[in-house]
């Protein structure tokens, strides 16, 4: 079987592949409107928005950047993804019911509809509109450019491919991607994440048998090799320090509710009380599937620290890596299936918000309606998105070298510090004013922007992110508290004390 | 605390930013943020963790368990009003209580192995890391608990169902007008 190890995974990339395609040509007879583009009808059962809201949270970062970021920074990682129980509690507690009263109440089919009624303004929804726009440029380019780096690693270990260029990896990736969220839409998207969602969660635990079975001494030998050699990236904090980690902790845990991919899905479960059922499920599904990132980081650290492997030539090679030395080839291509399962269910959902931003947001917010024919526009502006991402990410990897975790991590930081206070707080705080969401959203990509492209590190490891969101937060509840009280319309109003 | 709760909320939250300003502007220690492993490229080491810690370590764990009192009263919030009672409160105030002793285990646990240089294992990491793994894992079971086995009690009663659809029926109305 050893003697086949590229052919495996090769045909199990291919396999799935295939299935998207066939997802994206079965929803596309089930897609009539922008409302079943976009929302699937409000028609999804639980299991489906379960799946579908862990597989879009566990991104290609964390099939490549998390794993790298624990060999590179050691347990600092962890509290990215130790604090999903947390990061999707606060998410139904404030999101869940309410966005879900209101796309039913106003037939919303956005996030930026959302927050339209709930402020009754159309800045609101324009800022909210960009500020998707913005995130989804970049989350979706690391998105891409992570499946066609993996592509690249997989097909280039085969004779026939040995020399295929990054730039075809994203053509054909991409075509894929694009080819079934044009056809199906949303309900394509999350049809493909449940059979996603279940490769993640097969592929998380093997790995984590796999790589206790490393050393003999399992996973403790693995993290005393890691402590003998600095401790501090053993402890707690990691080698990042402490405030680096609890700004991960602050901002991936209470950001998990501003995350527009993912809220959005809030709006898509039939009945409102599936609620109480999708919350446990995702978060098993999240924990299942992010061991991988963990066991992954931390036993590819102790290999090369004991000299069992080779340093790795980049942090984000630690998986492909680990699948070529450690795991069977039955099981390398589960895992591989399962990293571009990862990738696209992410990149589907960002695709389809980022297209409804454009379509649907920004025109009602500028002109007061949407343009006409909109799953037609939608259709079209998918595959343009798609492009200028996959363009965008080309551009980034041979212009600028940035590792894909921490892309990664800016495209969650600026949708946390921006949406979480406005929709989150907002949708359960009838005092919450427009002026207040301006200042939230205007000051945190403020923030998030200067401090990024400026490369501006605080002391300590403090993050332009963790900086962004504190600040948006205290900013919009005291602004909000020092502007007249909003008047609210009558049905919203009445939401809000349900 | 029911009704003034956003108020509460905002303290928390200027509170976490003024500490936040002041480990920006406390005395810094040299890779406080890491830096790279002296032999291996592409590996980060923490160096010396006493040292990372002496200036922000007190303010730091005030930052974690202010977050942990914020996360908390943010749940508080997505629960209306007139469901806040005095039993919900008792079971928010233990879900809190269980992720503060994680957050401290955690904390006194790194300190101790700093002075010691010596570590218990669990479950294959070093005892404070094991706190901060599993505990930070399952430090939200218990608010996860409290919304899906209380759902009808406190999240979306059948009163809140039959208002919902009072207000459902209404917009049907005006559309069919």
């Amino acid at each position: 079987m050893e003697a086949f190890r590229q052919e495996i995974i090769v045909g199990a990339v291919v396999a799935y592949m295939i299935f998207c395609v066939l997802t994206g040509l079965w929803a596309m007879r089930r897609t009539h409107s922008s409302s079943d583009f976009f929302i699937a009808g409000r028609g999804l059962g639980p299991i489906v928005v379960a799946l579908a809201l862990f597989s879009s949270t566990l991104s290609g970062f964390g099939f490549v950047g998390g794993p790298g970021l624990v060999y590179s920074i050691g347990v600092s990682s962890f509290w990215m993804v130790v604090i999903s129980s947390t990061g999707y509690a606060i998410g139904f507690f404030l999101v869940a019911k309410r966005i879900r009263m209101i796309a039913e109440l106003r037939d919303c089919i956005s996030l930026p509809d959302i927050v339209a009624a709930r402020y009754n303004s159309q800045a609101v929804r324009f800022m909210i509109a960009i500020t998707i726009v913005l995130g989804v440029m970049g989350y979706l380019a690391t998105q891409i450019l992570a499946m066609a780096v993996v592509m690249q690693a997989i097909l280039s270990g085969t004779e026939t491919f040995a020399n295929i260029g990054l730039v075809t990896c994203v053509v054909i990736s991409s075509a894929v991607l694009i080819f079934y969220c044009v056809t199906g839409g949303i309900i394509a998207s999350v049809y493909t994440d449940v059979v996603q969602g279940a490769i993640m969660m097969i592929a998380g635990t093997l790995i984590l048998f796999t790589a206790m079975s490393v050393f003999d001494g399992g996973m403790q030998e693995a993290t005393s090799i890691i402590l003998a050699d600095d401790a501090e990236t053993a402890m707690p904090y990691g080698a990042a320090g402490m405030m680096a980690s609890l700004g991960w902790f602050f901002v991936f845990g209470l950001g998990l509710a501003g995350q527009p991919h993912l809220i959005t899905k809030m709006m898509m479960n039939k009945n409102l009380s599936d609620s109480r059922s999708i919350l446990p499920m995702s978060l098993f599904g999240y924990v299942m599937a992010a061991l991988l990132w963990i066991s992954i980081g931390i036993v590819m650290r102790a290999a090369v620290i004991d000299g069992v492997v080779d340093p790795l030539a980049l942090p984000d090679d630690a998986a492909s890596v680990f699948l070529s030395v450690f795991a069977n080839p039955l099981l390398a291509g589960v895992v591989f299936a399962g990293l571009f399962a990862a990738i696209m269910s992410t990149s589907d959902a960002f695709l389809n918000i980022g297209t409804a931003a454009i379509i649907h947001d920004i025109p009602k917010a500028i002109r007061g309606k949407s343009i006409e024919n909109e799953l037609f526009w939608a259709r079209v502006v998918t595959v343009i998105l798609a492009i200028v991402a996959a363009s965008f990410a080309l551009y980034s990897h041979f212009a600028d070298a940035t590792l894909v975790a921490i892309l990664g991590a800016f495209g969650w930081g600026t949708f946390a510090a921006s949406i979480f206070p406005v929709v989150a707080v907002g949708l359960n705080w009838k005092g919450a004013t427009v002026a207040g969401a301006v200042t939230a959203i205007g000051t945190a990509l403020l923030i998030n922007f200067v401090s990024q492209l400026a490369g501006y590190t605080f002391p300590y490891g403090v993050s332009g992110q963790l900086v962004a969101f504190a600040t948006s937060m205290v900013l919009f509840i005291g602004v909000s508290l020092f502007t007249e009280k909003p008047k609210l319309d009558s049905d919203i109003e009445r939401v809000m004390e349900i | 605390m029911r009704s003034k709760l956003i108020y509460i909320i905002f303290a928390v939250g200027v509170l976490m930013a003024a500490i936040l300003l002041a480990i920006c502007l406390a005395e810094t220690v040299p890779d406080a943020g890491g830096s790279a492993h002296p032999e291996i490229a592409g590996l980060q080491v923490g160096g010396d963790g006493a040292a990372r810690l002496e200036h922000i370590g007190t303010l730091g764990f005030a930052f974690q368990c202010l977050l942990l009192i914020q996360i908390t009263f943010l749940s508080l919030l997505g629960i209306s009003e007139r469901y806040r009672t005095n039993e919900l409160l008792a079971y928010m105030g233990g879900s809190l209580v269980f992720m503060l002793i994680v957050a401290w285990q955690m904390y006194s646990g790194h300190l101790e192995y700093l002075e010691t240089g010596e570590t218990g294992y669990f479950l294959g990491f070093p005892s404070a890391t094991a706190w901060a793994t599993y505990g930070t894992w399952l430090g939200a079971i218990p608010l996860i608990l409290i919304y899906s086995l209380g759902f009808r009690k406190y999240i979306y009663t059948a009163e809140d169902e039959e208002k919902f659809n009072v207000l459902l029926a209404e917009k049907s109305e005006r559309s069919e007008q």
